[in-house]
C-alpha cells in the first residue's frame, strides 16, 4: 500500500528458549492507512498481540524482534534509539490493553494518570493538564467527571475503566491507536458501547487503529481491513468484505464457521414431563464487615424454570445476573435462602446432607475453567474415577468405564494415567465431562463451558456437548454469557438480570421477536450480527 | 521421584547446601563415636589453637575440645530445630486447614490469636516462658514451639481457603466428596509445597533462636551447645579466635544450607512456578 | 475522611484488645513461675518463716481468688504499677523507663538504616534480575539472614574494635570522659555505629529481598505497560509506578519486623553491653528478677503493638483500597 501509515514488513519476533515454538511472529508483513481500522485476528498463541506490541516497542523480556522492519510515519521504528521511541509512544502511537483493572495504576489517582502522559509531551501546568484530562473524559461519554478525576480506578466499572484508558490513549491525538483485545474482559453491553464508541472517535479524528481479536463478529463490526494469524503467520489478509466472503484460506474459514450462529433452531422436544422444577428461587449474601452497613444484595429473586429429558436450556446473562448463583444453588454448592427445587418429585432445596447424597449424584456439573477445575496433583484416572469412588464404587469395573467414558469424549484412555498439565484446554474439558458423566446423571450442568476456550475448540466441545446430550438422554443446563452460544445449542433460553428472570421462552422465538427491553439490548450487541448472518431464524 | 530430584537439584546452591547438611548430620549423629570423651571433658592445655596436636579445632578456655563441642552441639541444634518445627508444624496445619476449609468463627478466632503472636515480642515471651519453667531442652522445644506454630496456622489457613474455592474442590463436592476426604485428598496434597518449604525455612530459624537462648545462658545447663560455647568464649574472644568463631561458623552452615535446601524444595514442589 | 477515621478507630480499639489480651498473658505467666512472690521475696530478704509468708501473701492479695488477682493485677498494670524488682527494690517501670530511650534510639538508628540500605539493594537487584549484582545481593541477604546475630556483633568487635581499633567495643559512650553537648552526641553515635549496624543488617537482608521481589513482580504488571505505552521516562515509570507498588507490602512488613527487632535488639545490646532494655533483660534473667522480665514484655509489647498502629495507619495511606475492605 503507497502512502500507508504503519508498514511491516517481514516482521520476526524472536521468543525465549523453552516456548512452544522458535518464534511469535514469522515474516509478518502489514500495512496500516490513514484513517482506517485494521483488525489481526486469531486464537491465543497466534502471536497477534506480541506484534502489536512490538509496534510499540513494548515487548516484555525475553521477547525480542530478530528480523523485519516496522516503517512509521516514514521512520523504522526499530532502528531508532529508546529516546526517540520513548517520544512517540503516547503522543504519535498509543495503545490500550485487554484487561482495564490490570492496566490501571491501582494506587493513582484517574487524573493524574491521564496528565502524567500528557506532561511527559507537552510543558503544561498540572491544572491546565487537568482541565484537558476532564475534557477528554466527557467526550467518552462518561459523566460525573470531577469525581472520576479524584477516584481510584478500584472504585469504577469495568466499562468506565475501559473509557478512561481510551481517553488516556487519546489524550495527545495520536496517528495510531493500537487496541489490544480491549473488550474481551468485558461485558457484551459493554463491549457493545465501546466498540461504537471506538469507530465513532476514529471517524471524527480521521485516526487509524490496528484492533487485536480473536472474536471474528467483532472484525464483521468494526474493520476496513482484516488479516488472520495463525501460529506467527498471517494466513490472509484484505478487506473486510473479501475476507468474510470469499476466504481462500481453510484456516480462515475454519474460523468463520467457528463463530457459533442461530443456523437452524433446534426442535423443542416435545411432551418431556419436566425432570427438574425450580419455583421462587432466592439467595441472598451479605456485604459488609463489622463496622459498615450490613447490605444485602439479592444475587436471585424469584427464579423458576423447568427442564425435562433430552433437552437443553440456557441461561443467559451478564456478570451479576445471578446465572452461576442459580447453577449452584441448583446443585446444592450453595445454600438458598428461598424457593424450592423440585427434582424427581423431592424438594432438594433445603435438604440434608445426607438424604441429599443419593439424589444428589444425579446432578453433575462441568465448570468453566478447564485449567481450574481438575486437581493438578491427581492422575486423570484418578480424576474420573472420583465420583464412584466417593459412593464407594471404585475398582477395576469402574476404571473400565472410565476408559469407555474417555473414548466416548474423544480421549485416548491411556490419559488416565497422566496429568491435567499435559492437556490443553480443549482437552480438559473433555476430561470434565467424562468425570461428570461417570455417575450416570440425569442433569448435566454445564457452567460456562468453552469461555475460556479457543473459538475452533469451542465449536468441537459444543458438539461433543450436544452428542452427548442426545446419547445419553440427558436434560442439560447450559450457562453463558454469550448469545451466539446459546443460540447454537440451546432449545429454550431463559434471559437473566440481576438476579431475576426478564424472559424465557423457545430459543427462536426469543431471538425472533424478544418481548423485553434487556433481551433487545442483548441481541443489538452481538458483535457482526448483521454481517455473519445472524439474522433472525427461518 | 526421579523428576522431583532433578528439580531439586537444578541449582548448584541447592546441591551445595544439600551436602553440608548432610555432613552436620553425620558429624551430629557419629559424635559419641568420635568423641567419646563427651564435649565437656578436659583433654590439654586452654586456648591451643586448631591443628594442635590431637586438637583437630582448638581447645576452649577451659581446655575442652573443641570439635567434641562442635559435633554435640551439632545434636543439640538439630534436635531442637526438628522437634520443635515438627511440633509448630503439626499444631499450626491442624488449626490452620480447619479455619481456612470452615471459616466462621474458627477462623476468625484463629486469625486473632495468629495477629496477636505476630504483633508481640515472641523472643521476650520466649524468654519469659523458658526462665518461669526453667531453662532445659524440653522447655526449650515447647517455647520456640509455641511462638512459632501461629505463622504456619497463618500460611496453611490462607493456602486452604483459596483452594476451598477452586473449581475441582467444587467439583470434589458435586461428586459426593466427603469434607474429610476433601481436605486430605484434594486440599492437602497442593497445599503441602508452601507448608514444606516454610517448615524447611523454620528449622533454621529454630536453630537461630536456641543459639540466642543458650547465648543468654538460658540454654540448658546440662548440655554443650554453640550458643552456650559463644557465651562462653566471650572474655577469652580477644585472643583465642577460634573459640567464637568456629561455633558461629557452624550455625550459619547449617542453617544457611537448611535455607538453601528450602530454595530447592521451592523449585522441586512447584514446577510450573515462573522463574525469579 | 470519615472512613479514615473509622479505620484509624478500629485499629486503635485492636490495638487496646492486644494490650489487654497480653494483660491476661502476663497474669497467666505469672502462675507459671515457681515459686509465688511471696516466697521469693522472703527467700531473698532472708526470712523464710511460714507466718511471716503469709503476712505478705495475705498484704499482696495472693491467698484471694484467682479472678479478683486478676482484676487487681489488671487495674495495677493500666496504672503503670508492673510491681517491684526483686532485686533492685525499685519499680519495675521506673527501671525500664531509665534504659528505654537508649534501646529506642539503637533500634531507631537500626530501622532506617535497613529500610534504607534494604530498599536500595533491592531495587539495584531487581533492576537487573539475573545479573552479577543481583546474584551477590541474593546471596549476601541469604548469609545474613542465617547468621546469628551476637555472633555477628562480636565478629564486627572483633575486627573494628580489636584488629583494626576503628571505633569502641562496648557502652554507650566513653566511660569517665563526661563529654556535653555536641561532643557528647558525637561520642555517642560512635558507640552506636558498630551496634546499629550490626542490628540493621540482618533487616537489611530481609528488606533487599522483599523489595527485589515486589519490584520484580510489579514489574510484569500490566500497568507498567500502560505507564511506558504513555511515553514517561524510564526513571518516572520506575519511580511512580514500581516502586511506589511494590512499597506497599514493605509497610506491612516493617510492621511485623518491630518485634524481631526487639529480639535482635536483646542479643545486640548484650554483645556490645548497650545500657539498654535488650542488657536489663539478660539481668533479669541471670537475677530470676520475674517482676521486671515481664514487666519488659509487657513493656515491648505495648511498644511494638502502638508501631503496629503507625504501620497499619501509613498502609492505609499508601493503599487506598484498603480503607473500604476494612
Amino acid at each position: 500500500m503507497a502512502g500507508a501509515l504503519v508498514s511491516i514488513r517481514d516482521l520476526t519476533i524472536a521468543l525465549p528458549p523453552g516456548a512452544e515454538r522458535a518464534n511469535a511472529a514469522e515474516h509478518v508483513s502489514l500495512d496500516i492507512g490513514h484513517n482506517e481500522i485494521v483488525c489481526i485476528v486469531g486464537e491465543s498463541g497466534s502471536g497477534k498481540s506480541l506484534t502489536a506490541h512490538a509496534v510499540m516497542g513494548l515487548l516484555p523480556r525475553g521477547v525480542a524482534v530478530t528480523g523485519g522492519s516496522i516503517t512509521f510515519q516514514d521512520k523504522d521504528l526499530l532502528r531508532l534509539p529508546p529516546e526517540g521511541m520513548r517520544r512517540r509512544r503516547g503522543r504519535d502511537l498509543a495503545m490500550i490493553f485487554q484487561d482495564p483493572m490490570a492496566a490501571l495504576n491501582p494506587v493513582m489517582p484517574i487524573g493524574r494518570q491521564i496528565t502524567e502522559q500528557i506532561r511527559a509531551h507537552r510543558p503544561v501546568s498540572e491544572a491546565v493538564a487537568m482541565d484537558a484530562a476532564a475534557a477528554l473524559l466527557g467526550q467518552m461519554g462518561l459523566a460525573d467527571v470531577a469525581g472520576l478525576l479524584r477516584a481510584f480506578p478500584f472504585q469504577l466499572s469495568g466499562g468506565q475503566r475501559q473509557r478512561v484508558m481510551i481517553a488516556m490513549a487519546l489524550s495527545l491525538s495520536p496517528s495510531l491507536l493500537i487496541a489490544d483485545e480491549p473488550t474481551t474482559a468485558l461485558d457484551v453491553t459493554t463491549q457493545a458501547q465501546i466498540l461504537r464508541l471506538l469507530k465513532t472517535i476514529q471517524a471524527e479524528r480521521e485516526m487509524s487503529v490496528l484492533f487485536i481479536t480473536h472474536d471474528f463478529g467483532v472484525v464483521a463490526d468494526i474493520a476496513d481491513r482484516v488479516a488472520v494469524m495463525r501460529q506467527g503467520r498471517i494466513v490472509e489478509s484484505g478487506t473486510t468484505a473479501e475476507v468474510l466472503g470469499n476466504p481462500t484460506d481453510p484456516y480462515t474459514r475454519a474460523l468463520i464457521d467457528a463463530v457459533p450462529r442461530l443456523r437452524h433452531a433446534p426442535p423443542v422436544p416435545s411432551g418431556a414431563a419436566p425432570l427438574l422444577t425450580v419455583s421462587g428461587l432466592g439467595k441472598n449474601f451479605r456485604r459488609g464487615g463489622l463496622f459498615s452497613r450490613d447490605k444485602q444484595i439479592a444475587a436471585l429473586d424469584g427464579v423458576s424454570l423447568s427442564i425435562g429429558r433430552g433437552e437443553t436450556l440456557g441461561i443467559v446473562g451478564e456478570s451479576g445476573s445471578g446465572k452461576s448463583t442459580l447453577a449452584r444453588c441448583i446443585i446444592r454448592l450453595l445454600d438458598p435462602d428461598a424457593g424450592a427445587v423440585l427434582f424427581d418429585g423431592a424438594d432438594i432445596a433445603h435438604m440434608k446432607p445426607r438424604a441429599l447424597r443419593p439424589r444428589r449424584r444425579r446432578m453433575q456439573m462441568v465448570f468453566q475453567d478447564p485449567f481450574s477445575s481438575l486437581n493438578p496433583r491427581q492422575t486423570v484416572g484418578n480424576i474420573v474415577t472420583a465420583g464412584p469412588r466417593a459412593y464407594g464404587e471404585g475398582g477395576a469395573a469402574s476404571r473400565a468405564r472410565a476408559a469407555d467414558i474417555l473414548a466416548l469424549v474423544g480421549l485416548d484412555p491411556a490419559a488416565m494415567r497422566r496429568f491435567p498439565h499435559e492437556f490443553s484446554g480443549g482437552q480438559r474439558q473433555r476430561i470434565a465431562l467424562a468425570r461428570a458423566l461417570m455417575l450416570k446423571p440425569d442433569i448435566l450442568i454445564a457452567d460456562e463451558p468453552v469461555s475460556a476456550l479457543d473459538v475452533t475448540v469451542q465449536a468441537q466441545v459444543l458438539k461433543l456437548l450436544d452428542d452427548v446430550r442426545r446419547q445419553m438422554n440427558l436434560a442439560m443446563l447450559f450457562i453463558t454469557h454469550d448469545m451466539r452460544v446459546a443460540a447454537q445449542v440451546c432449545h429454550r433460553v431463559m434471559v437473566m438480570r440481576a438476579g431475576r428472570v426478564v424472559e424465557s421462552g423457545p430459543t427462536s422465538e426469543v431471538f425472533a421477536a424478544p418481548s423485553d427491553p434487556y433481551t433487545r439490548e442483548l441481541l443489538a450487541a452481538i458483535p457482526g450480527r448483521d454481517r455473519l448472518g445472524f439474522a433472525a431464524a427461518n | 521421584m526421579r523428576e522431583f530430584a532433578r528439580r531439586f537439584f537444578a541449582r548448584p546452591a541447592t546441591v551445595a547446601g544439600f551436602a553440608v547438611f548432610t555432613l552436620i548430620l553425620l558429624v551430629a549423629l557419629a559424635a559419641p563415636l568420635l568423641f567419646a570423651h563427651g564435649p565437656f571433658s578436659i583433654v590439654g592445655m586452654p586456648l591451643r589453637p586448631p591443628g594442635s596436636p590431637g586438637l583437630l579445632a582448638g581447645s576452649d578456655v577451659l581446655g575442652r575440645d573443641m570439635a567434641a563441642g562442635l559435633a554435640y552441639g551439632a545434636r543439640i541444634s538439630l534436635l531442637v530445630g526438628v522437634t520443635s518445627t515438627l511440633c509448630a508444624a503439626g499444631v499450626g496445619v491442624l488449626l490452620g486447614a480447619v479455619a481456612g476449609y470452615y471459616g466462621g468463627v474458627i477462623d476468625d478466632l484463629l486469625m486473632r490469636i495468629t495477629e496477636f503472636f505476630q504483633i508481640i515480642p515472641s523472643f521476650v515471651l520466649l524468654m519469659v516462658l523458658v526462665s518461669f519453667l526453667e531453662p532445659s531442652l524440653g522447655s526449650i522445644v515447647l517455647g520456640i514451639a509455641m511462638i512459632s506454630w501461629p505463622q504456619v496456622a497463618r500460611v496453611v489457613r490462607g493456602e486452604f481457603r483459596a483452594l476451598r474455592n477452586r473449581e475441582f474442590v467444587e467439583a470434589a463436592r458435586t461428586l459426593g466428596e466427603s469434607d474429610a476426604r476433601i481436605i486430605f485428598t484434594q486440599i492437602l496434597p497442593n497445599a503441602l509445597p508452601p507448608i514444606i518449604v516454610i517448615s524447611s525455612m523454620m528449622v533454621g530459624s529454630a536453630i537461630l533462636t536456641e543459639s540466642a537462648l543458650s547465648f543468654l545462658d538460658l540454654g540448658d545447663p546440662n548440655l554443650l551447645s554453640w550458643g552456650s560455647m559463644i557465651a562462653g568464649s566471650r572474655s577469652a574472644m580477644w585472643v583465642a579466635w577460634w573459640t567464637t568463631v568456629l561455633p558461629g561458623l557452624a550455625i550459619m552452615a547449617t542453617v544457611l544450607s537448611l535455607n538453601f535446601m528450602g530454595d530447592g524444595l521451592n523449585d522441586a514442589l512447584n514446577p510450573r512456578r515462573r522463574e525469579r | 475522611m470519615n472512613r479514615r477515621l473509622t479505620y484509624i478507630l478500629m485499629r486503635l480499639v485492636r490495638s487496646l484488645l492486644v494490650a489487654l489480651a497480653v494483660v491476661f498473658l502476663s497474669f497467666f505467666l505469672i502462675r507459671l513461675a515457681p515459686g509465688d512472690a511471696a516466697e521469693v521475696m522472703a527467700g531473698q530478704s532472708g526470712y523464710s518463716d511460714a507466718t511471716y509468708i503469709k503476712d505478705l501473701r495475705a498484704e499482696y492479695g495472693l491467698d484471694r481468688p484467682l479472678p479478683v488477682q486478676f482484676w487487681r493485677y489488671a487495674k495495677a498494670v493500666l496504672r503503670g504499677d508492673l510491681g517491684t524488682s526483686y532485686e533492685r527494690r525499685e519499680k519495675v517501670l521506673d527501671v525500664i523507663l531509665q534504659r528505654l530511650p537508649n534501646t529506642l534510639l539503637l533500634d531507631a538508628f537500626a530501622l532506617i538504616v535497613a529500610i534504607g540500605g534494604g530498599v536500595w539493594l533491592g531495587s539495584v537487584a531487581a533492576r537487573r534480575p539475573g545479573s552479577a549484582g543481583d546474584a551477590a545481593v541474593t546471596f549476601l541477604s541469604m548469609l545474613f539472614y542465617a547468621t546469628p546475630q551476637f555472633w555477628l556483633g562480636m565478629m564486627a568487635v572483633l575486627l573494628f574494635s580489636i584488629w583494626l581499633g576503628w571505633l569502641p567495643p562496648f557502652g554507650i559512650e566513653t566511660m569517665g570522659a563526661d563529654y556535653t553537648g555536641l561532643v557528647r552526641l558525637a561520642d555517642v553515635a560512635r558507640h552506636m555505629l558498630l551496634p546499629g549496624t550490626t542490628l540493621a543488617l540482618y533487616f537489611m537482608a530481609s528488606y533487599a529481598r522483599l523489595t527485589r521481589t515486589a519490584m520484580i513482580e510489579v514489574a510484569d504488571l500490566d500497568f507498567v505497560k500502560t505507564a511506558r505505552a504513555k511515553g514517561i521516562t524510564e526513571r518516572q515509570v520506575q519511580r511512580r509506578h514500581v516502586l511506589r507498588n511494590a512499597l506497599i507490602p514493605l509497610v506491612t512488613f516493617a510492621g511485623l519486623q518491630a518485634s524481631i527487632l526487639i529480639a535482635g535488639s536483646v542479643l545486640v545490646e548484650n554483645v556490645f553491653s548497650w545500657p539498654g532494655i535488650g542488657t536489663l533483660a539478660y539481668e533479669a534473667v541471670t537475677a530470676r528478677d520475674n517482676p521486671l522480665l515481664l514487666g519488659i514484655f509487657i513493656v515491648t509489647a505495648v511498644l511494638v503493638s502502638l508501631f503496629n498502629l503507625a504501620t497499619d495507619i501509613a498502609y492505609s495511606i499508601a493503599d487506598p483500597r484498603v480503607e473500604l475492605a476494612a
